[in-house]
């Protein structure tokens, strides 16, 4: 039984990649394109979430790991690509392989040296590895330099990049089942006490660090032959934060928040793209506005106690207070000519909501919208009122 | 970058000194900014992100205030001879210094306060936060593109010192001499040429000459003029620092000695000290905690904004919001280097940091300036792991 | 998993740690360097190089497959990608107005019998990735045309973008020549590096008898790289010597370690072949070291701001530029009044001209197309022979896509911030 029921698990998720896939390219020319950056973004987050969230090691540099699967890749497939045999597909899956190990390779050499530093001196180094990588790139002329790549041929398999994820979404919850897995949380929960434990610390670490920068690696790979194009400016510190966001988001240690939390913050974005502009007043108002907000939340979250009616009444009428505010405050601020006058387009305010969104988030709820809860059937049984314990709590 | 062609041989080291006088000036600003991370961290053990941004504030403050003082691009046009003095740049400096503690206060209290009994992480996700909000926001608001730029005539100290530490060759003397005395005589020529033909022909430059000879003799005596000048130079050891980096360098020494003073000889400094050894201890012993942390970042961020203001006008860089990034992680490093917490030993990295990317320069790497910072980082972490200055000790329970 | 567990244990040990290190420089060191080989892969052209960039060239280019986009319905469309936002603002601004200008004036006269052409504007934000996703819009939006951009790093995605699709695209003030071998789809309006370049070097060796000329190369743009690849060669061909190179990033500001090794070479010539925001700050610190060379340069300083940020330093310098304000020439002359009918005021740099020329040049392509589509198109702007624009005559017949432009030299003075000084046809330099 538990056999067919894996196997048949892995058949659906194989069957719904190609959904995906599918789908994605009956949409509009650009569409197939969100499909495919989303899935790579899901498969970012996953990984930074195994380092950061399940092993609780601050790394902020995961956009060298995804650079490096996408240049050691798009290297090989200028220089051998037209030489070989393999198809395409094929070929892929042997470059995601090599991205990954490439960047693993570089997750061994960032993982070992930080064994001896504490969280705030890893954080450090792990930036400062991104940037290394990103000057050393810039700087070799046989992977375009500033130029950058273009990387021939352009094979686009949405399919593959989803299969990718949900690998890296599979590792990563399969782990958490094993013996292996305790003790990645042990490390995150108290290394010492781990240590004392018998756990290698540092062997958990350093698997952390190069299970997560191999798969980012691949999902470079990925990316690399997708736009067909990359550059050293595609891979900045940004981009780093981008995906960090996304795991503290969707909250650390969960695996389902990370991946919502990065389609969610992925394609956010994309709709502000079409959206009007924001006028001056609006953009004030909203700021002031969501101040007031966090702090009347805050104060909400501190303050009220007891039935969770009341938290939902009292959280509600913070949001629905929130919300008058900015119109009163949007419609008043309109009179100003100043404000009123200048436009931004919504495209630029896409960091800034961003910058706002984590700042926001660790006011209110800085464990992540999922904690560490996890997508689970017993919790689909629970919504259909199929429970094991018969007892109301 | 051929590493084949570059041997050791051909380094130049008579440019040495004049390259470290470099790096030391260079450091000098690393050190001030690393000061109010180091400052930051001993006392909340957190790693304000933000301060670059503050850096990069104080940058525009000193922008906005010397466009005040009339040295904008429109008063410029107005006013060309605008002339400047001493008063223009203290003002800068009081009011970047100013701004600087302002913002740090602020986002300490809004930021980072609330977040005081959460876990460290949740902090400094926020500092994060508010870099980027910083940046991204400010790019709305302030003039970024194309660049401004601090105008130059604002400082009124724009000669150089020179410090000569081995004279020229003798026979330079003679030579130069020669070779003026050759220049006079073609220019005098050139320049009735000129005169001439402008009366007959009606030219308007010395390029639509039509007889060409003059013009071609005065340029081969002023070029091995200054060629035999410029051999001269390179035959001394010389160092040139501009006036107006001195002054930076003497202003940052002078802030470093007043920040020491504070540390150490004042009441609220050993406060701070108090507090960074031992936060709770502290607040047991009647210290007001959160006041002597809001003062920290007063006083860090006022350093920041000095160095800003320095950096911008002395050296002209063009700002935008993104001014403070780079520097800011620079000087992290700096500060990590040294030993975070530890106030001479943010200096000490902030100097040999400076000093390291310039003799990366020097030594004709210069692609690779920003990453020897973070490449010498990780060779110290790995053997001292609390900096240079800091403790090697590991953490044992 | 056992490895990992020995390698932990020995980590913790000093000598290891050496080791470690060692090795790891060895690493970065050794991937520094250039392959022993040709660096490949960064073009899918042939030949890469291009030797005599403005004169037709052995190699021929790849020819275009794909179909082309259709003018459909009343109106034609072309694109244009421009610099809205970032570094090269006042550049893509200035191009993008300079095309609109164009545009309005060929509808107002009447259009193509009557049907109006629509011209689709997309930001590049001064970045190649972004540049690239412009043009793809562009072309999916049936643009059977696409202009831009200002600079080569952007210029040559969009090239390989159009190629792909089979449109053609004229470029505004790209200058590298390697672009011209993505595809026969591609032209530009501007002369290119190989011929810029050179320029300079006979400027400098003739007019100022400069011999002995360093390098400042900004390395992270191909613009930089190439143009001064090209000075050196020419340069070096007329008997001068390169006293030095050095090398510096873009957003680069502290430039003392570079000036300090060029100083020592005692170069009478700094030939400074970035974008002008280093450039003035470059000169500014190379003064202020006490360096007396005089400064040469490309149309990367061409830009109001020069003055502001290069101040005193800058000024008697020479750079190479495509047209000034003042000439005389009647195409000049009306343009400059057609601009400031329309904008108020007279155009920042000369991507105002070039926008404007690459507009002209692609109407009166589409005139003389067999048909509104990409494809005739294509072949129309290849036929092109002495097309009078503001900024020259251009003739891009057998010719790869790069037209043999004229050149200026100019001078930065104050007010004006440049004197035009000497003009180079494309013959007297390219033999």
């Amino acid at each position: 039984m538990f056999w067919i029921v894996r196997i048949l698990s892995i058949l659906a998720v194989v069957g719904l990649c190609f959904g995906i896939q599918a789908f994605a390219l009956s949409q509009t020319l650009v569409a197939p394109r969100l499909f495919a950056l989303t899935g790579l973004y899901v498969t970012l987050a996953v990984s930074l979430n195994l380092i950061n969230g399940i092993t609780g090691q601050f790394s902020i540099g995961h956009a060298a790991f995804y650079q490096i699967g996408a240049v050691v890749a798009g290297f090989l497939s200028v220089r051998f690509f037209a030489d070989q045999p393999l198809a395409g597909p094929v070929w892929l899956m042997a470059m995601g392989v090599v991205g990954g190990l490439a960047a693993s390779l570089a997750g061994l050499a960032v993982g070992l040296p930080s064994l001896r530093l504490r969280g705030d001196y890893l954080a450090i180094v792990t930036l400062g590895f991104g940037e290394i990588i990103r000057i050393i790139v810039l700087n070799t002329d046989a992977v375009g330099a500033s130029y950058g790549l273009n990387v021939k041929p352009k094979l686009q398999f949405i399919w593959m990049i989803w299969l990718l994820a949900a690998l890296c979404i599979a590792v990563s919850r399969n782990l958490l089942k094993t013996v292996w897995g305790l003790a990645f949380l042990g490390v995150r929960e108290d290394e010492i006490a781990s240590n004392a434990m018998g756990v290698n610390v540092t062997k958990i670490k350093v698997m952390a660090f190069i299970l997560g920068s191999a798969f980012a690696g691949a999902a470079g790979a990925m990316l690399a032959h997708y736009e067909g194009f990359i550059n050293p400016s595609m891979f900045s510190m940004d981009l780093s934060f981008i995906v960090l966001t996304m795991v503290v988001l969707g909250g650390s240690g969960s695996i389902t928040g990370s991946v919502l939390a990065a389609i969610a913050l992925f394609l956010l974005p994309e709709f502000l793209r079409s959206a009007p502009p924001v006028t001056g007043s609006a953009l004030v108002a909203g700021a002031l506005s969501t101040a007031v907000s966090v702090a009347a939340l805050r104060w909400v979250t501190h303050h009220v106690h007891g039935e969770t009616r009341r938290k939902v009444l009292a959280y509600g009428a913070g949001l629905a207070g929130s919300v008058t505010l900015f119109l009163l405050l949007r419609l008043l601020l309109g009179n100003v000519p100043s404000l009123a006058g200048i436009s931004f387009e919504a495209s630029k305010l896409r960091m800034v909501i961003f910058a706002a969104t984590l700042i926001i988030l660790m006011m209110l709820r800085p464990q992540g919208v999922f904690a560490h809860h996890e997508f689970s059937w017993k919790w689909v049984g629970r919504l259909f009122g199929r429970t094991n314990a018969g007892v109301k709590a | 970058m051929e590493f084949g062609s570059i041997a050791l041989a051909s380094l130049d080291f008579g440019t040495l000194p004049q390259q470290l006088v470099n790096g030391l000036l260079l450091g000098a600003i690393y050190a001030l900014v690393a000061l109010g991370y180091t400052m930051v961290y001993g006392v909340l053990r957190l790693i304000n992100f933000a301060h670059g941004e503050v850096f990069m504030l104080g940058a525009y403050a000193a922008l906005f205030v010397s466009w005040r003082l009339g040295f904008s691009e429109a008063g410029l046009v107005s006013n060309p001879n605008l002339a400047s003095s001493a008063l223009n740049l203290v003002l800068m400096l009081l009011v970047s210094m100013t701004t600087g503690a302002i913002v740090g206060v602020l986002i300490e209290f809004f930021a980072y306060r609330p977040l005081r009994n959460e876990p460290r992480i949740a902090a400094l996700i926020t500092a994060i936060g508010v870099s980027l909000l910083l940046q991204y926001g400010g790019a709305l608001i302030l003039p970024n593109s194309p660049q401004p730029s601090i105008d130059e005539r604002i400082n009124p100290y724009r000669s150089a010192v020179v410090l000569q530490l081995k004279g020229a060759d003798a026979h330079f003397e003679g030579d130069i001499q020669q070779a003026q005395g050759k220049y006079d005589i073609a220019k005098t020529a050139f320049d009735t040429a000129l005169t001439r033909e402008k009366a007959q022909f009606g030219i308007d430059s010395e390029f639509d000459l039509r007889d060409q000879s003059p013009r071609k003799t005065v340029q081969a005596a002023e070029s091995d003029l200054k060629r035999l000048q410029s051999e001269k130079e390179s035959s001394e050891v010389r160092v040139v620092i501009p006036q107006g980096q001195l002054i930076m360098l003497i202003t940052s020494l002078g802030l470093m000695l007043i920040l020491r003073w504070l540390v150490m000889k004042t009441k609220v400094g050993r406060n701070m000290r108090a507090v960074a050894h031992d936060f709770d201890t502290a607040s047991l012993m009647g210290i007001n905690v959160n006041r002597v942390i809001s003062f920290t970042f007063f006083i860090g961020s006022a350093l920041a904004g000095a160095g800003a203001m320095m950096n911008a006008t002395f050296l002209g860089t063009p700002l935008d919001t993104f001014y403070g990034v780079k520097l800011g992680v620079k000087a992290f490093v700096a500060a990590v280097l040294g030993g975070i917490g530890n106030i001479p030993g943010a200096v000490l990295g902030g100097l040999v940091m400076g000093v390291a990317e310039t003799l990366v320069v020097w030594a004709g790497y210069s692609s690779y300036r920003d990453a020897i910072a973070l490449v010498i980082l990780i060779v110290v972490l790995l053997f001292r792991p609390g900096g240079l200055l800091g403790s090697s000790k590991v953490e044992k329970v | 998993m056992r490895l990992i567990d020995e390698m932990s244990g020995i980590m913790q040990m000093r000598s290891w740690r050496w080791a470690m290190v060692a090795v790891a420089a060895t690493a970065i060191l050794s991937v520094g360097c250039k392959p022993a080989g040709e660096a490949g892969g960064t073009t899918p052209a042939a030949n890469p190089t291009a030797e005599a960039g403005g004169t037709p060239t052995a190699a021929v280019r790849p020819a275009v497959t794909a179909k082309g986009n259709e003018a459909a319905g009343d109106t034609i469309k072309l694109g244009i990608v421009g610099s809205m936002g970032g570094d090269l603002r006042p550049w893509g601004v200035d191009s993008v107005d300079g095309a609109k200008l164009a545009v309005k004036e060929f509808n107002e006269l009447g259009g193509l019998n009557g049907k109006k052409v629509e011209l689709l504007v997309e930001d590049s934000n001064s970045r190649p990735e972004q540049g690239k996703s412009a043009a793809e819009k562009l072309i999916q939006d049936g643009a059977i045309g696409v202009m831009g951009e200002v600079a080569s790093g952007i210029t040559i995605q969009i090239a390989q973008s159009a190629f792909d699709k089979g449109i053609p695209v004229v470029a505004i003030g790209a200058t590298r020549d390697d672009i011209s071998d993505v595809g026969n789809n591609f032209f530009r309006v501007c002369y290119t590096d190989s011929f810029q370049g050179p320029v300079m070097a006979k400027f400098a060796f003739d007019e100022l008898s400069l011999k002995n000329i360093a390098l400042m190369t900004d390395k992270s743009q191909p613009y930089s790289t190439g143009l001064s690849d090209s000075f050196r060669k020419k340069f070096e061909a007329l008997g001068g010597t390169i006293a030095d190179e050095q090398f510096y990033q873009s957003k680069e500001t502290q430039f003392g370690g570079q000036l300090t090794n060029l100083k020592a070479k005692n170069p009478d010539g700094i030939f400074l072949s970035g974008y002008f925001t280093e450039v003035g700050q470059i000169a500014r610190q190379a003064r202020e070291a006490g360096i007396k060379a005089t400064f040469l340069g490309g149309d990367g300083w061409d830009s109001q701001k020069l003055l502001t940020i290069g101040g005193d330093a800058i000024l008697g310098g020479f750079f190479c530029n495509h047209y000034n304000n003042t000439e005389a020439r009647p195409e000049v002359k009306s343009f400059m009044d057609k601009w400031s009918k329309e904008y108020g005021n007279t155009p920042g740099t000369t991507m105002g001209a070039l926008g404007y020329d690459a507009a002209t040049l692609m109407l009166d392509a589409l005139k003389r197309a067999t048909a509104a589509n990409s494809a005739a198109l294509i072949v129309a702007l290849e036929d092109t022979t002495d097309f009078k624009s503001v900024t020259g005559s251009i003739t891009l017949k057998g010719r790869n896509g790069n037209p043999a432009k004229r050149a200026l030299v100019v001078e930065v003075k104050k007010p004006t911030g440049q004197v035009a000084r000497k003009s180079y046809e494309f013959d007297q330099v390219m033999q």
